[in-house]
């Protein structure tokens, strides 16, 4: 078999700048239509108001788009950057790269948060931020050398289609005998061939001696890269040490590195134990509490849950240190060694599987009523060969299933396909077809909301009914909670920004478990606060985890256990000790508030970013089918009695189902009003004027946009 | 004996989750239990009991995710 093939088609030799304080504030700008290569400064202003990571991406994004621009077009830009901390080698967590474009599934700006060794490469190459518009004529891979302080564009041949192999023999040929100084970014002919393709990142795995993977998984990032003809993007560099990011105060960088570090090794083995298990915890407690999806979020829970839970993957798990970027103590990134496919282009040979985390087994697992871990493994090995999303492909799946249980399509739409639930074969021969690009995977592969629409026009399915039961808001798939019992949590997917992702708001806990937020008032404290501090981690190049799976032996008799204060004081200092930019942990959140409000305004300038685009499919707010109802019969008729004072003697479940729906839908109305006014918006859920310039993002083309929407005030 | 945190109490018979966070004179209501590498959650406290010489880590659980 002929190896592949490279050849160099543009090149840019550079000056490092070299990082100070956390950052180089150049970025590098990559034009994939004419070969173009060029650097661009970051200002003071900039870097003050978007702090670095997804706020960088946005305002890239924002320059390069415009209002008509489909996700498509050649103006479209992949940006990717590390933030202020992101290679930080004695703090938990801080390998980040955050990744931004426009949507093929929204339409709007997504973005993903991501581990592996690009972010800290790219960095330490001498680039904050890195944006690629324009479209190759044929596969090119982009070479970013910090070493040889060369970028490089180079079309390419003969490498195969899928990531995991790319990435291996990239990693070869670049790495030149030094494998570890090489993170690969690609995607696969899973991306190619839907709307809902991932990006793998890459980083060497020194004791096991192989390439791991780490997958920017919402809204299609992967479709647009490989839409753009790149292969992938190769960054190179050496050496990694505290001093990399040349931190303002050293001396408070090891104190608090040291101080969270050394908490995590010590509770992390007592609490869930995610250096062993990763985030599978979740299976098992998700179930215990009704909120493990099952059989397309139709349910709750399920007797089998416990075969995809901890105790399975303690077993699969292969043993050794798993984390995604130097120095982490939560290292939390385990994978299946010697795994054996049983289908499709790898079966029969041994590969490793990175992964499973927990959305992937609840949403190629129980939301698939699929109870088997190898199953899970498969379908999570095969998506990032593929280069596919593990949670829009198993929310995109279960939904497919339910239409087919329920009548709405049959085996004449899926090509022959049984996909009733728990049709495992069924199942991954709809992945293998989406790798492929035929059939009826290709479809599937569109996103629910198409879905929608191809169903009700061509298979003629009820459009009312696949409006309730299909898992997606603003065009994206949800992740894996059900949100039936905690109106916060339908709150904190309804309003996300980018869509139904649980990174902006996880309240489930909070809300319905320990109900800490009883008032609509609370309730919008909570959609916005949290919305906030969550943001700030992916403005500054780390991962959320730290904060809060891993909590204080005392934080539960703090006012507010939910925040873990400590650990946000903590965060405040690490991000004065490494830019010098003093702060506090209202200072955080207001970085981020300035980032995120930025983020609904270029919602709006894309088309969206109002109140209609909050709205959420009833499946996530109530009981769609009577035998919703009656499963939790109980529990409904004790809220219809109780808390809406209905006499419910004599009516069917017909009768109450549409009489709790009135209730729950006006409640989600009430508390978007509680938000939007917690959040400066106006009813429409537009920022107010008042806000933007408290924030100090009032450019004029900001200005202007609110002006044509009519805010004035 | 079981030791819970940093505590030892006395292990009986048939002692459940629940005994055990009342025997601590605990009242916070937790969300998980940690009974050895098991996770117990609170709708299971009451019917989950503890083995002799287990070691039990209450968890409040209200963030994550």
């Amino acid at each position: 078999m002929q190896g592949p093939t490279f050849k160099e088609i543009g090149a840019f030799g550079y000056n490092r700048a070299e990082v100070d304080r956390g950052y180089t504030d150049q970025v590098l700008s990559v034009n994939l239509s004419n070969s173009e290569i060029v650097t661009k400064p970051v200002d003071e202003r900039i870097r003050k108001v978007f702090v670095g990571g997804k706020g960088y991406d946005l305002w890239l994004l924002w320059n390069a788009v415009k209002p008509t621009t489909k996700w498509d077009d050649p103006e479209n830009a992949v940006c990717i950057a590390c933030g202020p901390m992101g290679g930080t080698t004695n703090y938990p967590g801080s390998g980040k790269s955050i990744v931004s474009t426009i949507s093929p599934l929204t339409s709007a700006p997504i973005d993903s948060n991501v581990g592996g060794f690009f972010g800290p490469y790219l960095k330490f190459s001498g680039f904050d931020a890195l944006e690629v518009t324009g479209k190759a004529e044929k596969e090119v891979v982009v070479v970013i050398d910090g070493v040889d302080e060369k970028v490089k564009i180079i079309e390419c041949s003969g490498l195969p289609e899928d990531s995991y192999e790319t990435s291996r023999i990239l990693t070869e040929h670049f790495g030149d005998g030094k494998p570890r100084e090489i993170s690969v970014v690609s995607a696969g002919q899973g991306a190619k061939n839907t709307l809902i393709g991932c990006l793998n990142f890459t980083w060497f795995d020194s004791a096991r001696k192989r390439v791991r993977y780490k997958q920017a998984g919402r809204g299609g990032i992967g479709t647009v890269f490989t839409n753009k003809n790149i292969k992938a993007i190769v960054a190179r560099w050496d050496k990694v040490t505290l001093r990399s990011n040349r931190p303002a105060d050293e001396k408070s960088l090891k104190e608090v590195g040291k101080a969270h570090s050394t908490e995590i090794v010590q509770l992390d083995p007592k609490q869930h134990e995610m250096a062993v298990l990763g985030t599978t915890h979740l299976v098992t407690i998700m179930d215990d509490y009704d909120l493990l999806p099952t059989n397309n979020f139709r349910y709750g829970r399920h007797p089998e849950a416990a075969n995809l839970g901890q105790e399975v993957y303690r077993r699969l798990f292969d043993k050794g240190f798993d984390g995604c970027w130097v120095g982490c103590t939560v290292a939390c990134a385990h994978g299946i060694k010697d795994f054996v496919p049983f289908t499709g282009p790898f079966k029969g040979q041994k590969v490793f599987v990175d992964g499973p985390e927990y959305e992937t087994i609840a949403g190629c697992g129980s939301n698939l009523g699929i109870f088997d871990p190898f199953t899970v493994a498969e379908f999570n090995f095969y998506c990032d060969a593929y280069g596919i999303d593990t949670i829009s492909f198993g929310t995109a799946l279960a939904f497919v299933m339910e239409c087919f249980e329920m009548g709405l399509i049959n085996k004449e739409h899926t090509g022959g396909l049984d996909l009733s639930f728990g049709n495992r074969l069924s199942a991954l021969e709809v992945l293998h077809q989406m790798g492929r690009g035929e059939g009826f995977g290709k479809i599937v592969g569109q996103g629910i909301r198409r879905m929608k629409k191809i169903f009700a026009s061509e298979f003629g399915a009820d459009a009312a009914t696949m409006q309730d039961i299909g898992m997606e808001a603003k065009g994206l798939e949800f992740s894996e909670y059900i949100t039936k019992e905690s109106l916060a949590q339908q709150g904190g997917y309804g309003l996300a920004l980018k869509g139904p992702q649980h990174d902006e708001a996880w309240l489930i806990f909070l809300d319905m478990v320990h109900g800490y937020m009883p008032t609509f008032e609370k309730k919008a404290e909570a959609l916005h606060w949290f919305p906030m501090f969550r943001t700030w981690f992916s403005l500054c190049g780390l991962c959320k985890l730290p904060w809060n799976d891993i909590v204080p032996e005392d934080n539960k008799d703090t006012e507010e256990p939910a925040k873990v204060m400590q650990h946000v004081e903590w965060y405040a200092k690490y991000f004065s000790a490494v830019t010098g930019r003093e702060t506090t942990p209202e200072g955080l959140i207001t970085m981020s508030e300035t980032v995120y409000n930025f983020q609904r305004i270029f919602n709006l300038k894309m088309g969206f970013g109002d109140r209609a685009n909050d709205d959420i499919p009833y499946r996530a707010v109530g009981p769609v089918t009577e035998d919703e109802y009656e499963s939790r019969r109980e529990r409904y008729d004790k809220q219809l009695v109780e808390e809406h004072e209905v006499d419910i003697a004599g009516k069917s479940t017909a009768e109450k189902l549409a009489i709790l729906r009135k209730h729950r839908e006006k409640r989600y109305e009430i508390l978007k009003d509680s938000v939007y006014a917690r959040r400066g918006w106006t009813k429409d859920g537009i920022p107010t004027l008042k806000t933007v310039k408290r924030l100090g993002i009032d450019f004029p083309d900001v200005l202007e946009l609110l002006e044509s929407k009519g805010v004035r005030e | 004996m079981i030791k819970v945190k940093d505590r030892k109490i006395p292990w009986r018979e048939g002692m459940t989750v629940a005994d055990v966070l009342s025997e601590i004179g605990d009242p916070y209501p937790y969300a998980v239990v940690r009974v050895n590498e098991k996770s117990v959650s609170r709708p299971d406290f009451e019917r989950t009991t503890v083995p002799d010489g287990a070691e039990v880590y209450p968890i409040p659980m209200v963030a994550g995710g």
